[in-house]
């Protein structure tokens, strides 16, 4: 009989705790929707558009900030939300929240991934919008390139750059070495390296990229001042005779002539930009977005930059890239969104972001201004000449082939577990597959 | 360890020197890097990009903690909160819930008891990546993203399983008669596992409470994923914050790390208490 | 199905119809938190993509999106660079997973004497596993960074040293230094499991094993790590399943290089759906992953005994 009562009673108490397991998840919702801090809710009254913003660093958040401020105040139909997702993040969540049909209305990419969300078919096409655009004519054709898949426009241009070799020149006179004009070539580019060089005293003549998908990129420009190209009457030719030399060439620089850091092979950009911040390497090669950087570690008056060596074939190419604004075809708020996002490429704004973080404006009138005289630009504006569209962005499909098997083709011949031919055949091989 | 037969060398030996050299070795290891970290969060920024390396401050700052607490743009104060609140509730609830689990896997029989418990381990199995995106349409779809419902429900992904798995190895050791014994003397089942089992596993549920709060301490893809506003991110979240895409702020990252270890330890300090030998042998003799 | 609960020896004095059937259910009802849980949490997902890997599913080609069967997983029998990172793998999992526990198992011993600031030093013991592992992975690249990183300038300072070793670009190196990297993130986590264990061992089991004249290193033998067996087996076996799957510390600190030397499925895994958008193949990757672990657990918790205690 006890037992018969305790077996009741321990099924009611049973019962009771489940139940009050229960309230608390049910409490939850209505509860711990406003939790002890209280985050501010959206105020009701503005659209809001949401923009995802994906290099949050402190510069940039307080930059990003303060433009969204500006915009907030300057009118009252919409109130832009920004999302600050962590780099290493942002192309995860964007697809994840493309896949779950949740996107913001429009972010800040980069134009290698726009052909992929186009390819998604994720994409907002703005042609026509883009078209009556007031300042359309006066952006440079080439920064229209970058954003432009299958012929049709599919983001704004925020701000574009191309690549230039970084070069110590405090280090250049205290070891006595000439600092070459912009004309030079692959020897002047070779001796000026090793004279640099010292080991002994942790200094490396080149910042050589080997992680990421610019360990690829970086390496075809020096392909191209040979003559190479990626792709030739709808064929990929980046096995060419020229190319491989040029390859081997630069395979040479780690292997033979040995001045690059012993990292190389897993070297990304913060490597080769704090490398040479903390005068470990004394020269690379990277995008304008690190001027301000540098002039922060090196100091302002202790580098400049060059545009890429000429190579024998006396040929040259620089990549352009852009950081684009893009909307997202399942945006809730596309009027805002395009209103937020023209605003952001009028003037002052624009100068004001490219500025800050050492971009190129888009519009020529804006990258006339006087900022750009820095010797740290000049190896930028010299190489506008001979810049080009990156040649990977000809295939959507080719983006994420470079990182999962390009990048690793080029540090196996890195560290030379394959030759430079072998590298360059298979990887002519990985992008003729996906050429779609 | 072994304070017990005092006479035998060895385990003089094992007991003092050993204990003590073991001790300093590990406590050094696990503590080189934060070492490193903390340096590096009270350096200014000259000091840490100094060459060659520069271990200690000349002018040692605390300026890394105020900004990062008190800023605007990136509000460690409010990622703290919201760690520990996220944290705290995952805690509590995988607790509630895997005790009930595994008490009941431990004590009665199911048909398909075996299978039962290896599709908790299965659930382990799958690499949060590719799950991420059905969770998202899924919170989406009930309106959670932004709140804390959408990361704690998530957290339970990873921490009920193991919870109780372990719990219910930890049942099994303790003996069925004391319980037994308690349901004659008049407790119910529920009463026994409440006034009996509780107590004697405290240990394991220690063991298994920190797990649960430092794994939803740590997690990092649910909260970027299923949160889109600032003041919604978690601290590992707004870590992140700190990772430009050319330089690492480790100044303010510094900062933040050891600000978020803090809660850990204060929570740990007081829990390991139970952490020591639980009830078991005198209730055996009782 | 008659006396379901093997505890509630004493028999009932009314025979009640359902007695039986509702304790049955009322037993379900013990499980049905973990159980809504996991449901709504891991299950649905897990079933979508297995669904899912047996579709053409790249993400940048919805109009070639068609189910294809078993298109993926032949794919994956015939991809050399999948059984390379089931390779990396095997040796991932092996050398993190029993040397965090060898030393956890060690530390646990060492903090479960008695001896002043004992609660200091278990917290500091503590402190790898609760910081996340992209700032965990970040924290070690800079340590073992080759140029101005403090590893390579303390060993070099201390005379050990006259090359800078490029711990992460050397091939030979690269997965010992991320293994280390990972033990020591791992080893707090046994550490506080097998603390926990070694409480529920009663003294007299020990002072029994001493009166029959068993020395230390025999009652750690016939008492200590047999009174363990299943918090040993269920956290070393969790521990191996969630190293299998563990990406985020390999991504930031090698992404997997160089040249794949330290690429284990899982990072692949991550590399298929996130670089190339291959989601169909990246599902049928860990549908094949959780196959060889299930058959991987029922194995190990049968050789083991699982957590059936030792008394029975």
């Amino acid at each position: 009989m006890v037992k018969d009562d305790a077996y009741y009673a321990s099924r009611r108490q049973f019962l009771q705790t489940l139940a009050a397991t229960g309230a608390i998840a049910a409490a939850d919702l209505a509860w711990w929707e406003d939790p002890f801090l209280g985050p501010r809710r959206a105020r009701a009254a503005a659209s809001t558009v949401r923009f995802q913003f994906s290099v949050p660093e402190p510069l940039r958040i307080s930059l990003v900030e303060s433009l969204v401020e500006r915009f907030n105040k300057a009118q009252s139909d919409v109130e832009v939300k920004v999302e600050f997702v962590p780099q290493a993040q942002a192309r995860q969540k964007l697809i994840t929240a493309v896949s779950a049909g949740s996107p913001p209305d429009c972010c800040q990419i980069w134009d290698n991934w726009v052909g992929e969300f186009d390819g998604m078919n994720a994409l907002e096409d703005l042609t026509a919008r883009i078209k009556e655009w007031k300042h359309y004519k006066d952006t440079v054709p080439v920064a229209w390139q970058t954003v432009t898949v299958k012929g049709k426009l599919l983001s704004f241009p925020w701000v574009v750059t191309n690549d230039a070799i970084f070069i110590r020149t405090d280090r250049a006179k205290e070891y006595g070495l000439k600092i070459p004009g912009p004309d030079w070539t692959w020897d002047d580019f070779l001796t000026l390296a090793k004279g640099y060089t010292k080991p002994d005293k942790n200094q490396y003549g080149f910042g050589m990229r080997g992680a990421g998908t610019w360990a690829v990129l970086y390496a075809t420009e020096f392909l191209y001042s040979n003559g190479a190209q990626v792709l030739k009457d709808g064929k990929v030719v980046i096995n060419s005779p020229e190319s491989v030399q040029a390859f081997e060439w630069y395979i040479d620089l780690i292997r033979k002539h040995k001045i690059t850091p012993p990292s190389v092979a897993t070297d990304g950009y913060r490597q080769i930009v704090e490398g040479f911040g903390r005068g470990v390497t004394s020269m690379y090669l990277h995008n304008s977005g690190s001027v301000e950087e540098q002039k922060k570690f090196v100091g302002e008056p202790n580098f400049a930059t060059l545009p890429l060596p000429l190579g024998p074939a006396k040929k040259r190419a620089s990549f352009y890239f852009s950081e684009t604004l893009t909307m997202f075809k399942a945006a809730k708020n596309k009027e805002g969104a395009w209103k937020f996002m023209t605003w952001l490429m009028d003037d002052e704004p624009n100068y004001d972001y490219a500025k800050t973080l050492g971009l190129l404006p888009t519009r020529q009138a804006l990258a006339d201004r006087p900022h750009y005289k820095h010797p740290g630009y000049q190896g930028f504006v010299r190489s506008f000449p001979f810049s080009i569209v990156s040649p990977y962005l000809a295939y959507a499909g080719w983006g994420g082939k470079l990182d999962s098997e390009g990048v690793p083709l080029v540090q196996q011949a890195m560290l030379g577990k394959i030759s430079p031919k072998e590298c360059l055949d298979k990887l002519a091989e990985v992008l003729t597959k996906n050429m779609a | 360890m072994k304070t017990r037969g005092l006479g035998d060398p060895l385990e003089r030996f094992l007991g003092g020197p050993v204990l003590w050299g073991g001790l300093v070795l590990a406590t050094l290891f696990a503590m080189g890097p934060f070492v490193w970290v903390f340096l590096a969060s009270i350096k200014t920024r000259t000091e840490l990009y100094a060459m060659p390396i520069q271990y200690l401050p000349t002018h040692p700052t605390f300026q890394n903690y105020v900004e990062a607490w008190t800023s605007r743009l990136t509000p460690f104060s409010r990622f703290f909160a919201n760690s520990l609140w996220v944290s705290s509730v995952t805690m509590v609830a995988t607790i509630v819930i895997s005790t009930l689990a595994g008490y009941a896997l431990a004590r009665f029989r199911f048909v398909g008891k075996n299978t039962l418990m290896l599709v908790f381990l299965a659930t382990q199995m799958f690499p949060a990546v590719l799950l991420i995106a059905p969770l998202l349409s899924q919170w989406h779809a009930l309106g959670l993203i932004d709140t804390y419902q959408a990361l704690i429900y998530s957290n339970f992904s990873f921490t009920v399983p193991f919870t109780v798995w372990m719990l219910v190895g930890y049942f099994e050791s303790i003996p069925r008669e004391l319980e037994e014994s308690a349901m004659i003397d008049g407790s119910g089942r529920f009463g026994a596992l409440l006034r009996i089992i509780v107590p004697l596993a405290a240990p394991g549920i220690a063991a298994t409470a920190i797990f649960a709060f430092v794994s939803s301490w740590s997690e990092l893809l649910f909260a970027t994923t299923f949160t889109t506003r600032t003041d919604m991110r978690t601290l590992s979240a707004g870590l992140l914050y700190m990772v430009g895409q050319y330089e690492i702020q480790w100044g303010q990252l510094g900062a933040g790390v050891m600000i978020s270890t803090i809660p850990v330890a204060i929570l740990f300090i007081f829990l390991q208490k139970h952490l020591i030998r639980g009830l078991t042998a005198g209730a055996l003799k009782g | 199905m008659g006396n379901q609960n093997a505890t509630s020896a004493v028999p009932a004095p009314r025979a009640l119809l359902s007695h039986a059937t509702r304790e049955t259910l009322s037993n379900y009802v013990y499980l049905l938190p973990a159980a809504i849980c996991l449901g709504g949490t891991v299950l649905f997902p897990i079933l979508k993509a297995i669904h899912m890997s047996l579709y053409y599913n790249v993400l940048i080609k919805p109009q070639e999106y068609r189910f294809i069967g078993l298109g993926n997983y032949v794919r994956m029998v015939q991809d050399p660079t999948f059984w390379l990172t089931l390779r990396n793998s095997f040796t991932w999992v092996f050398w993190s997973v029993s040397l965090q526990f060898f030393f956890g198992f060690l530390v646990a011993l060492i903090l479960n004497g008695q001896f002043k600031g004992r609660a200091i030093f278990r917290t500091i013991n503590l402190l790898p596993w609760i910081i996340p592992g992209v700032v965990v992975a970040l924290i070690w690249e800079y340590i073992y960074q080759p140029n101005y990183g403090p590893l390579n300038d303390l060993l070099r300072r201390a005379g050990l040293m006259r090359e800078p070793v490029a711990w992460l670009s050397n091939l030979n190196l690269v997965m010992p230094a991320v293994v280390f990297t990972n033990i020591w993130r791992g080893i707090p986590f046994f550490t506080i499991m097998i603390l926990a264990g070694l409480q529920a061992i009663p003294e007299e089991i020990y002072e029994a094993a001493t009166v029959d004249g068993a020395g230390v290193i025999q009652r750690f033998w016939s008492v200590t790590l047999p009174m363990l067996r299943p918090i040993i087996v269920v956290s070393t076996a969790t521990r191996i399943i969630w190293t299998f799957n563990y990406a985020d510390l390999i991504f930031v600190m090698t992404g997997g290089g160089p040249a794949n030397a330290t690429q284990i499925t899982s990072t692949y895994t991550l590399m298929q759906a996130y670089s190339d958008l291959d989601w169909g193949y990246a599902a049928s990757l860990s549908v094949i992953l959780l196959v060889i672990m299930l058959t991987f657990t029922a194995l190990y918790l049968k050789l083991t005994k699982g957590v059936e205690s030792v008394a029975g």
